[in-house]
């Protein structure tokens, strides 16, 4: 098809895609090379494929912000024509969300876990010294498979890949595509899914693909050893590297947690939808596998879990995002995108990587330095393999219930998943809890190879009675013994984490300091548990329906309260300790913000006034509305709005043009004769006749003399509220005309229709009609208010932890350089 | 014994539990006949009868909200959910149903909805709605 389309902008998008295929190629040709450079058995090479393959590379990683460069060019620019650019932004979407917008679609995911995978690449080249070829030949491999991901080449049916510079006429058809000037009937994309546009999208995927792409690296070291057969010297360089991915995938999953938490309505920061689940496989995977990489280092033992942990932590990754982006947890989550074409291709990615461990671990298992001795009981090292070997269990857990659809696909089955999910989650996974947090609270007061077991269990159990004093204050001050019991095991585990880590942190200040970093690490952890328990669990909806406003009473009584609340405008209601009322609603671009005052009474006096403006985003042909949240130190009170009269998804009606019509919008008029100075009630507030103003004037309408145009000047007083309006009186000719006058926030609509002569001028009366809106018609909305208390020990638990990783990554990347150093004054010897 | 046998024991009686419990928790996907020869809760799949009332008055109770809905086998029921009536829920495609029958209307705890995106149909929007219930944990 040679047809010229008119106003296309084609240089980016051919750049583009001309970087992609350029970025697959030398990600291919540095692959090749590397690969050859790692088999020479030659000492004394010149080294040109190592050369060749560094060149590879750095291609790649420019390769690789062309692209960038171009589809930001394309989204800033609002290129419509690109099919990425039409689906997700739109003009009026502020700079930082077409920032996001980069990263809404699958593609621009791929994009940003190429980027990361390049940039540790080239730190790798940089830092990994005589681990570079192997090491590198791994990475290269990664940016292959996911340069393939992006290629959008279509072979007969098939395609591979999906390029985010499609044109938009390629990717749809219709007829409008036969028209050159098609591009005129495209004056705006579709725009963000509403509940994308929220701050935290702009951060929480490049931070989560970071830590997604940053698990290549401890797999690509233990490849490296596995394949040089330099089994146990890959271990502590892989280390901090793990300990770096554990961090920064931590963190970016925590982030979208807070997302979760402030702007979607799961009611949650964690809802165990199946992507959030799919999120974390790797981590608990790449957490169990740093602690089994330790106990190896400093032991000698469990060199095959460590090893076999820290390969599959990768393929996991692979495995989470194949569900995510595949289709096929279509039924059963909320977040996961449908199927790309992609879904072999993602098969085969997982099955790489799977196909690269088993290999590796086959083939050479007769020659893994596998210990035939047993742990000591009263070691540290045997119980942080327990607990790695629970952390896995729990992963494992959640991978098979995540993998039902999976299951179905594979087997032919019909499961569904559980119809309680979140109580099933939270059981079994609290049981696994129970075991961790316990291990990681007493496994640290033991030593690595033998421990004193007096002195041991003796601290064990102080520490032990102190936490489960602590945990009996927690319980019974916040109401957390209402729950299940094994919540309050975990709770009882976790501050016993707490204080048990708070000792070997405070010795540690006193000069062990090596066991800082994980102390803070798993006081974190410990903190995260608390705060996740006693905000999931003694979260409280407040906006309990007691109106006795019902549908009937017998669906009342099977049923929980109602946990909605109808606020009509301008009328408070009591909802917990506070009175509520809903002030009306601005307009501001896309957003309905809605202003909602509340008041926390207590014995009668006003303690607190504030208000929280929930907001609800029309876009896409949809509505989405986010909360708004008032953030106090131990708990957070979340309003959001479930239902509205004020805007509706409909096109909105033609203005009523006719007063007959436009009167359907009231009750039956009200004629009320009365006099200056006179008040009239109505249901919402009072109204005044202040005055006749004898020179009132209409637009459009010339007066002679003749004429008569009085306009009663009423002021309307409704909750609080004072509004002025006049409407007019005229006699024309011999024609007598009224100009009525509607007020739209106290909802009425007034006449001047009569004027009473008196028996002097100052007597005269006149006839105001009154129209006001029946109570259906008033402006409503339906909302729910949460409390959730203490969400910021989850949020503070969170931080610590990753400042314990931080300062663990700091140690082992140390004590890598110290071995180095000692490695080097050897060789000169 | 050596002890890493028993952690393998160990390991593998967890696992097994944890399959037994996973499957027994399970649910299965029926039709409303099935949903009434059962107590327990099922998933449902099948399409709003637009032709019929959706009910939801806030005015009235802002908690109640019903439908008729056809399952994949073209049986028709009374659907009631307690909560608010889902956005776009007219437009859903597909309906996903979380709950049990009591007497002639099945009671839903969560409704999973797919739409069709309002120009394409190449990309499919789901959404799910829950019906609130306080305790969390």
């Amino acid at each position: 098809m040679d047809k010229v389309f008119k106003g296309e902008h084609l240089l980016p998008g051919d750049l583009g895609q001309f970087f992609v295929v350029l970025a697959f190629g030398s990600a291919l040709f540095s692959f090749i090379c590397y690969f050859f450079a790692t088999q020479e058995t030659a000492p004394k090479s010149d080294n040109s494929w190592l050369k060749l393959g560094r060149l590879g590379y750095r291609l790649n990683t420019v390769a690789i912000i062309g692209m960038g460069v171009c589809l930001f060019n394309i989204l800033y620019n609002h290129y419509f024509e690109y099919h990425y650019a039409w689906s997700y932004t739109s003009r009026e979407l502020p700079v930082y969300y077409l920032i996001s917008g980069f990263w809404n679609g699958q593609e621009g995911g791929f994009l940003l876990w190429i980027f990361w995978t390049a940039v540790l690449g080239n730190i790798l080249i940089w830092k990994a010294k005589t681990w570079e070829k192997p090491v590198m030949t791994v990475m290269a491999l990664t940016q292959v498979v996911l340069g393939t991901m992006l290629l959008g080449l279509q072979i007969g049916s098939m395609h591979i890949g999906s390029s985010p510079f499609l044109l938009l006429r390629n990717a749809i058809e219709g007829p409008i595509f036969q028209n050159p000037n098609y591009l005129d009937f495209i004056k705006d994309g579709k725009g963000m899914n509403p509940s994308l546009q929220n701050y935290w999208m702009i951060i929480h995927p490049p931070v989560l693909f970071l830590g997604t792409a940053s698990l290549v690296v401890p797999f690509a070291y233990a490849v490296a050893g596995l394949w040089q057969r330099r089994y146990k010297e890959w271990v502590s360089a892989a280390i901090p590297y793990a300990l770096f991915g554990c961090m920064i995938l931590g963190t970016g999953v925590v982030m979208g947690s807070f997302w979760a938490y402030e702007s979607l309505n799961f009611g949650g920061f964690w809802a165990w939808d199946p992507v959030e689940n799919a999120s974390i496989f790797p981590w608990l995977i790449l957490v169990a596998a740093v602690h089994v990489l330790i106990v190896f280092k400093n032991t000698g033992h469990s060199y095959f879990t460590a090893t076999f942990l820290t390969l599959i932590a990768f393929v996991l990754v692979w495995y989470s995002s194949f569900l995510a982006r595949s289709g096929v947890l279509g039924e059963s989550s909320v977040h996961a995108f449908t199927d790309l074409g992609l879904f072999w291709q993602l098969v085969i990615g997982v099955m790489i990587f799977l196909a690269i461990t088993i290999y590796l671990l086959v083939s050479r298992w007769k020659e893994l330095p596998i210990t035939k001795k047993d742990e000591e009981t009263y070691s540290r090292e045997f119980w942080m393999f327990v607990g790695s070997v629970f952390l896995g269990l729990s992963c494992f857990h959640l991978i098979i219930v995540t993998s039902v659809p999976v299951w179905n696909l594979m087997f032919g089955t019909k499961l569904a998943p559980p119809t309680d999910p979140v109580k099933h989650y939270n059981v079994i996974q609290a049981s696994f809890a129970v075991v961790i947090a316990l291990l990681s609270g007493f496994t640290q007061f033991l030593k690595y190879k033998k421990t004193d077991t007096a002195r041991f269990f003796i601290t064990t159990l102080i520490y032990l009675v102190f936490a489960a004093l602590i945990t009996g204050l927690i319980v019974y001050a916040t109401g957390f013994y209402k729950l299940h019991f094994v919540f309050i095991i975990v709770m009882l585990c976790s501050i016993y984490t707490i204080v048990g880590n708070g000792k070997i942190l405070a010795d540690s200040l006193k000069g062990k300091y090596k066991l800082a970093g994980s102390a803070v690490a798993h006081i974190g952890f410990g903190l995260l548990l608390v705060g996740a328990l006693l905000s999931a669990g003694t979260q409280k909806v407040i906006s309990e329906n007691l109106t006795g406003e019902q549908y009937s009473t017998e669906f009342a009584k099977e049923e929980n309260p109602k946990e909605n609340i109808l606020l009509y405008r301008n009328e408070p209601v009591k909802m917990g300790g506070y009175m509520v009322t809903f002030k009306g609603n601005t307009v501001e671009g896309a957003q309905h913000l809605f202003n909602i005052d509340y008041q926390r009474v207590k014995d009668g006096k006003v303690t607190e006034t504030f208000r929280l403006r929930p907001n609800v985003i029309q876009s896409q042909g949809g509505m989405s509305s986010s909360p708004d949240t008032r953030h106090y130190l131990f708990h957070d009170l979340y309003t959001h709005i479930t239902m509205t009269n004020v805007i509706s998804t409909a096109p909105q009606e033609q203005e009523a043009s006719h007063a007959e019509a436009e009167d359907k919008e009231y009750d039956a008029p009200v004629a009320h004769e009365i006099a200056i100075g006179d008040t009239m009630t109505y249901r919402e507030g009072i109204i005044v006749l202040k005055g006749l103003n004898k020179n009132a004037t209409l637009h459009n309408i010339p007066l002679t003399d003749k004429d008569i145009a009085v306009g009663a000047q009423l002021e309307v007083i409704s909750h609080g509220k004072t509004y002025q309006t006049e409407p007019v009186y005229m006699i024309k000719g011999r024609a007598v005309f009224d100009f009525g006058k509607k007020l739209e926030e106290p909802g009425l609509k007034l006449r001047f229709t009569k004027i009473i002569p008196g028996k002097t001028p100052a007597d005269g009366k006149v006839e105001i009609m009154v129209y006001q809106q029946p109570e259906s018609k008033k402006k409503f909305i339906v909302m729910k208010a949460i409390e959730f208390p203490y969400i910021n020990f989850l949020w503070a638990g969170t931080i610590i932890m990753i400042l314990g990783f931080f300062m663990s990554i700091l140690r082992r990347n140390k004590e890598v350089e110290v071995a180095t150093a000692k490695v080097k004054i050897q060789q000169k010897r | 014994m050596k002890k890493s046998a028993i952690i393998g024991i160990v390991v593998i009686a967890v696992a097994i539990a944890v399959i037994i419990s996973t499957y027994s928790n399970t649910s299965t996907y029926g039709s409303f006949n099935d949903a009434k020869t059962t107590k327990s809760e099922l998933h449902v799949v099948g399409h709003l009868n637009k032709s019929k009332e959706l009910f939801y008055d806030a005015t009235k109770d802002a908690n109640y909200f019903s439908f008729y809905m056809k399952d994949n086998k073209g049986e028709e029921c009374k659907v009631v959910f307690t909560g608010t009536k889902p956005q776009d829920f007219e437009r859903s495609e597909q309906i996903v149903l979380t709950g049990q029958m009591k007497g002639n209307e099945f009671h839903a705890s969560k409704i999973l909805m797919k739409c069709p995106s309002k120009y394409t149909d190449d990309k499919l929007n789901v959404t799910e709605a829950k019906a609130q219930k306080s305790a969390n944990l």
